[in-house]
């Protein structure tokens, strides 16, 4: 039987494994890194993955373990933050925000899905077909949400 | 450092028989994921019996450098009996033997890419990252760190009210240089600690969870032998705050007694690492290699040996000719810092003797 404290440190890595959350991003997806980051975030927030008050990496951390450039992530949180969805503390990291402090106009919240809604429509998607999508993406993101 | 002359020795032959069994684990290394595989190079069937063979039989070869280095060096140190040089001939092979080892990896596995299977050498599409933070304190055991906190604090006290009660008749550099330098070590290992979290995770989406696992087990191996290398430090400042106040007669018999205890700690401690080790292989044979993309053009902004990239949040970069050493990166400059109070703590400790 190893002693106490090493079984306490076990507990803690494996911890870690089990609670890990990915994030990812693809080279052949035509939109910029840092937003692709700040959509993954997004998404895994309106799913109930990353609750409130959940701490995100450092910057300088998902930076080196993507492999990209710190301001491109930089860039992301900042973009989370005027959403506010994440909350930057200079010096104790970045934390998801309460979905209180969200203030964002209805017209502004609408924007992204109507442009969403007009490239399916140009790409000659029928209503029924574009609405029955939209549910089951709905049904998917609405998981977490209250 | 007072060293029993005998058990440098026996260290010495010690570490040159665990480095032997390294060398062969290091030379089955290329073969370990199968005929198929150059290390994490997926190569064609010929390649062993074409040009495989040469780039086997050159890794091989370098991987006998250090000990070819090693001798000239152990005889000019053991012959003439310079023996209070060989604990630093020990820590100058293991660095020696471990960067040898990480440059004739990265060379070899340079030389089989032209062999490498068309298609592995597509870099993989998505690249997935953890979103847990990698925290110091995430990582650490507050117990561990309060035993080792009171032990410090404790022998440092005792070796304090020692001094004060004589302290004409003691030399402050005999009282507190061991203790002095042993904290200096255990501060080091924390740095190392804090470069081994900074290690970066890339893992390829499709294989996300067995990466994951694979890195996550080396890094606690890491983190673990800093911990353990701490409680050493620990133990040797305790243990001079005891042996410091015995009889001459006594204090060569203690020092004895540790020199034999630490000699069975470490043949003990081979044999589990060695395990440990096997293990560590075990899960990273789960993750198959893939080529990650190289979204930071590292390949363009990394001049080797050295490069200066405020930008690039890794401290050591992939360049096209080899491992570059970010000058920007903050753990560069922590580094720099620690070698050179290192170099100061030594000038201070020598001066007067």
């Amino acid at each position: 039987m190893p002693p106490e404290f090493i079984v306490d440190a076990l507990e803690v890595y494996s911890v870690y494994i089990h609670r890990t959350m990915f994030l990812t991003i693809a080279t052949d997806d035509p939109r910029p890194i840092y937003q692709q980051v700040a959509d993954g975030i997004k998404e895994l927030i309106a799913r109930g993955k990353l609750e409130q008050g959940a701490p995100l990496p450092p910057v300088r951390q998902l930076a080196a373990d993507l492999g990209v450039n710190l301001n491109t992530i930089a860039i992301a949180y900042r973009e989370l933050q005027k959403d506010g969805l994440i909350v930057i503390k200079h010096g104790s990291g970045s934390v998801v925000a309460s979905s209180t402090s969200t203030e964002r106009s209805q017209d502004e919240l609408l924007r992204p899905l109507r442009t969403a809604l007009t490239e399916l429509v140009l790409a000659g998607l029928s209503s029924a077909k574009i609405l029955s999508m939209v549910l089951r993406e709905l049904r998917t993101v609405g998981k977490g949400g209250k | 450092m007072y060293m029993g002359r005998e058990f440098l020795a026996i260290f010495y032959i010690f570490f040159w028989v665990v480095r032997i069994r390294g060398c062969i684990r290091r030379g089955r290394q290329p073969l370990l994921r199968g005929p198929e595989w150059f290390f994490n190079v997926h190569v064609q069937p010929d390649f062993y019996t074409g040009a495989g063979k040469k780039i086997l039989h050159r890794y091989w070869m370098r991987m006998l450098i250090p000990f070819v280095l090693d001798i000239p060096i152990t005889m000019a140190i053991f012959l003439p009996r310079y023996l209070e040089y060989a604990p630093w001939l020990l820590i100058a092979q293991a660095v020696w033997i471990h960067v040898n080892h990480v440059y004739s990896v990265d060379k070899a596995e340079r030389e089989a890419r032209p062999n490498a299977v068309a298609e592995a050498e597509q870099p993989v599409a998505s690249v997935a990252s953890s979103l847990t933070p990698r925290r110091l304190r995430d990582y650490t055991n507050p117990r561990v760190e309060w035993a080792l906190a009171l032990a410090n604090i404790v022998a440092l006290a005792w070796l304090l009210r020692y001094y004060l009660a004589d302290p004409q008749h003691q030399n402050w550099r005999v009282v507190f240089g061991i203790p002095v330098f042993y904290l200096y070590v255990q501060v080091g290992m924390l740095f190392v600690k804090r470069v081994a979290l900074a290690w970066r995770t890339p893992v390829p989406q499709a294989q996300a969870a067995d990466y994951m696992e694979a890195r996550e087990e080396t890094r606690k191996y890491y983190l673990q032998m800093c911990d353990w290398f701490r409680a050493a430090a620990a133990a040797g400042i305790l243990f001079w705050a005891i042996v410091i106040r015995t009889s001459p007669a006594g204090f060569d018999r203690l020092m004895r007694i540790w020199f034999a205890v630490w000699f069975l700690i470490s043949v003990v401690g081979t044999v589990l690492v060695e395990i440990k080790r096997q293990q560590l292989v075990k899960v990273s044979l789960r993750a198959r290699p893939v080529k990650m993309p190289d979204l930071l053009q590292q390949s363009e902004i990394a001049r080797w040996p050295l490069c200066y990239q405020p930008s690039a949040p890794m401290l050591i970069l992939k360049g096209a000719r080899g491992y570059s050493m970010n000058l920007a990166n903050t753990l560069a400059h922590l580094g720099a810092a620690y070698l050179a109070g290192l170099a100061m703590l030594f000038a201070l400790l020598r001066m007067g003797h």
